[in-house]
């Protein structure tokens, strides 16, 4: 047979396909999340009972499962399609916890790594940016050495989330990953203190700045000077490490309405406070906080003033005697500039400690070296994390992350550039940077048919008046049953309609995209595939784009034929010459007129 | 009953059916040379199979043959027992056509037959055609024939427009005739009942291939009444000898009917 040469119109139909088949567009929790997990996958896996399964399927991305399992924002789950349609998204993270806690096993860690490349990078901060970027460029084979002013691993979720939310075990088991990669971790050690940003530039060929944010802020109101008021950050950080705190009294205020606020009121309670006050702009329906940290706060008694402003921190004797606050008229002005303006009834909180959770600051440690912007976050391509300085990156909170599984995904983006520069390739070279983090997926499918409302089950929570007096976890997890009955609601989104009706096209690929794009990259098909189309059409009916295969498959047919003699390619088909011949032939054939013969 | 008595009405069984079953051809054209004044009938292929396989310009060749007989003698509207045979006139054909299955509520059962197998304990499921998916007229025409007859009907989940191929189509048997089998046999597992009716001979042979029982609309019209556990018709057209001889049989009853 010639080269076949396919027709326009076969091509055009080929390409429309393609271009709009959505089998290979992941699922909307993959899609959401910045390192775009297998949640779909190990969330099935665990359904079907296969743990070990689901926690390898895990551990291809993140190496802190278990820890992720109890703090990770989860924007999977915001997209989860239980969530769009119903409110009740399937628990993907605590369904990660799990998994872990039931088979994550250290003897199967993939510990592989490139041979030594002889080149040395150096990263600046131990938390989930740092060590994601470590991790990505030790496999790559580069000597890696991170440094860290604390003498524990994490960074702010060492520091900062509470321990009981994330036992600190959880974190050196899952951190233990790091050293047996061979990533050298210098502990406490201060860059800028103890060795400066010049120091690491000469001696390393890379340095990645991944410092987080830990600078508090403080509003300056009248009285912020005084004794027992502090920042979240150094409110935490001190519990965190001593379980302790020396400033914080009986009775105390947090300002602020995020996520941190909430873990400071929380942490309060277990130093040992009698009355904790909540008191932020926001008011209660629009609290930046997620809904779980809110109602665990209030299971916790924890007294909220969303909807006001603090005015003033009275003091005696330059100590916290009181907070006044009064209510929110409005938060921003016409011109939507943020101006709180305040009306009508001023409280007096009666405290004697003041907790700013109002947002953390990064700390320049390059002495000015590079360009700062907002909340002294450094200026990066936002595409690769390079720095104006070649051989500089930064990653994680310091250029601009929120969340730990974001902070992740710049410590892995990094390091795909860094493995770049360090092959003398453009840092572009060989990304999208579209499907790099978290992207919108293209999936656009109706919800299966006969789909029930299931509830989402959430982890099991221990009596908030005992749990608020000790350090240990809350919430302990989801039992064997809950987790496959939870793991179960999940939907599989994904569009396969036609390769669920089609039998033919699943020896071929994996979905009309992935079967034709060949036919649209190199203008090749197998004439085993347009020959083993029935015609039925099923294909086309359950497609949500109506996509015409058949006119594809059976169209194609007269292009192979034109390029095979005027004759089918296929061996078989002599059979149908035969009986084509047989059946125009005058043996078998008649036209007869009723009342007169013909 | 049809209005229009001044046209020529044709008769044109297809490839598989005569093949198939020539008795059921030879009644079906007596019965429908008794309905119309003036009547014709021709044994042809349509030419369906070689434009399958990609012969576009042999495909238009061959049915400007079939269109001289038509018009040789004189059919204005042509019925078809044939799916294949419906699209395609559909597509090319100067000549009207119309489904037998969709014609004959608007002819009647004859009496003889009306509810002959009231009596039966059978319950089919319909194997619908799915070249013809979207043709409800000619769905409907099959379940009217069916409880005329006296049968009764339980439907699939994949039925009409939601039809499954039943493996034939497009000729793939010979092309990939391990695929062909698997569409065949999945085909079978989503019928509800063990009993098929279908009005197409192909299909049939595929159903039978898998191992189901299947039987033609036209075998129950002039056959014998079935019951629950009877066997089904033979599969005739796996074997090629008596396909040709039957097809032959087919063409000689027609000869004699239409004179
Ligand atoms: C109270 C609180 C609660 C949070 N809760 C959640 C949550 O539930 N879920 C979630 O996803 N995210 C949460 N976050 C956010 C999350 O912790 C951060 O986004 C994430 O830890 C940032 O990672 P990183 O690696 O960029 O920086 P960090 O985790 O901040 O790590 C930076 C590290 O650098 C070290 N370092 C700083 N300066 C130097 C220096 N000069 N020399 C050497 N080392 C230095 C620090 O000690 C620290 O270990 C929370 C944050 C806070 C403050």
């Amino acid at each position: 047979m010639d080269r076949v040469k396919f027709s326009d119109a076969i091509l055009e139909s080929a390409q429309m396909v393609t271009g709009d088949c959505m089998g290979l567009e992941q699922a909307f929790c993959v899609a959401a999340c910045p390192m775009n997990t297998d949640a779909i996958g190990y969330v099935n896996l665990i359904a079907e009972g296969k743990n070990e399964e689901a926690i390898d399927l895990i551990r291809e991305k993140l190496f802190l499962p278990n820890t992720l399992g109890r703090i990770c924002a989860h924007p999977c789950e915001e997209n989860c399609r239980r969530n769009t349609e119903y409110n009740q998204p399937i628990s993907i993270a605590a369904l990660k916890r799990y998994a872990a806690e039931k088979a994550d096993d250290e003897k199967r860690w993939d510990l592989s790594v490139k041979d030594n490349t002889g080149k040395k990078v150096v990263i600046v901060g131990a938390g989930p940016a740092g060590a994601q970027s470590a991790i990505d460029l030790r496999r790559e084979g580069h000597a890696v050495t991170i440094i860290e002013k604390l003498n524990v691993l994490g960074g702010m979720m060492r520091v900062g989330i509470p321990e009981y939310r994330l036992p600190r075990d959880v974190i050196d088991f899952e951190y233990s990953y790091l050293t047996k990669l061979g990533i050298e971790i210098k502990l406490g050690v201060e860059v800028g203190v103890d060795v400066s940003f010049e120091d690491l530039r000469n001696d390393y060929d890379i340095v990645i700045l991944a410092h987080g944010a830990h600078v508090g802020s403080i509003i300056p109101i009248p009285g912020h000077k005084s004794k027992g008021v502090i920042s979240a950050q150094e409110y935490l950080k001190e519990i965190s490490l001593t379980r302790k705190s020396t400033i914080a009294g009986k009775r105390i205020a947090v300002i602020g309405g995020g996520d941190v606020a909430m873990d400071c009121a929380r942490s309060s309670w277990r130093v040992g406070a009698e009355t904790v006050y909540q008191c932020s702009l926001e008011n209660m329906d629009n609290l930046p906080a997620s809904k779980e940290e809110i109602e665990e706060s209030l299971e916790e008694g924890v007294i909220f003033n969303a909807g006001y402003g603090p005015l003033e921190i009275i003091e005696e004797n330059g100590k916290v005697k009181g907070l006044l606050i009064q209510k929110v008229a409005s938060i921003f002005d016409t011109e939507g500039n943020f101006n709180p303006k305040y009306e009508g009834e001023k409280i007096i909180l009666d405290v004697d400690t003041v907790v700013f959770a109002t947002g953390q600051l990064v700390e320049d440690i390059t002495k000015g070296s590079l360009p700062r912007e907002r909340a002294g976050r450094y200026t990066v391509d936002s595409k690769t994390l390079e720095t104006s300085i070649e051989g500089v990156f930064v990653a994680g909170d310091a250029a601009g992350t929120n969340i730990v599984i974001e902070a992740m995904s710049h410590g892995r983006k990094a390091a795909l550039s860094i493995k770049n520069l360090l092959n003398a390739k453009p840092l572009d070279y060989g990304r999208d940077f579209e499907k790099e983090g978290s992207y919108k997926t293209k999936l656009d499918i109706p919800l299966p048919e006969g789909i029930e409302n299931l509830p989402r089950l959430s982890g099991n929570f221990r009596e908030p008046e005992i749990r608020k007096r000790d350090f240990l976890e809350c919430d302990t997890g989801f039992t064997d049953e809950q987790a496959l009955k939870e793991a179960s609601r999940c939907l599989e989104c994904e569009c396969k309609f036609c390769m669920q009706e089609c039998v033919m096209m699943n020896d071929f690929g994996d979905c009309p995209k992935d079967i034709l794009d060949k036919l649209v990259i190199d203008g090749e098909m197998d004439p085993l595939l347009a020959y083993s189309c029935n015609g039925c059409d099923n294909c086309t009916i359950v497609c949500p784009k109506e996509l015409p295969l058949k006119k594809i498959f059976v169209g194609s047919r007269k292009d192979f034929v034109a390029a095979n003699n005027g004759k089918s390619p296929i061996p078989g088909h002599k059979v149908i010459n035969m009986h084509q011949l047989l059946g125009f032939s005058w043996l078998f054939t008649t036209k007869r007129k009723k009342g007169g013969r013909k | 009953m049809l209005d229009n008595t001044d046209k020529v009405y044709g008769f044109m069984p297809g490839c598989s059916l005569p093949s198939y079953n020539p008795h059921a051809v030879v009644e079906t054209t007596e019965f429908l040379a008794s309905k119309f004044e003036k009547f014709s009938a021709v044994q042809k292929c349509c030419g369906k199979p070689t434009k399958a396989i990609g012969q576009y310009d042999l495909f238009k060749e061959r049915f400007a043959g079939l269109q001289k007989d038509m018009d040789d003698v004189q059919i204005e509207e042509m019925i078809v027992a044939c799916q294949s045979c419906y699209l395609t006139f559909k597509e090319i054909s100067t000549t009207a056509v119309t489904s037998l299955w969709a014609l004959w509520p608007k002819l009647g059962m004859p009496e003889e037959i009306k509810n002959k197998a009231k009596d039966s304990d059978m319950v089919f499921t319909v194997h619908d055609s799915c070249s013809t998916r979207f043709e409800t007229e000619l769905q409907d025409g099959i379940r009217w024939i069916l409880t005329e007859l006296g049968y009764k009907i339980h439907e699939s989940d994949y039925s009409r427009e939601k039809t499954r191929c039943c493996g034939f189509g497009g000729m793939v048997v010979p092309a990939n005739p391990e695929v062909a089998k698997k569409v065949m046999v999945r085909r079978v597992e989503t019928l509800v009942e063990p009993n098929i009716v279908v009005y197409c001979a192909a299909c049939r042979s595929s159903l039978l291939q898998a191992d189901a029982k299947a039987w033609h609309i036209l075998d129950l019209i002039w056959g014998p009444v079935v019951y629950e556990g009877d066997e089904s018709p033979l599969d005739v057209l796996s074997n090629p000898a008596k396909s040709w001889i039957n097809r032959y049989k087919a063409k000689k009853g027609i000869n004699k009917v239409v004179k």
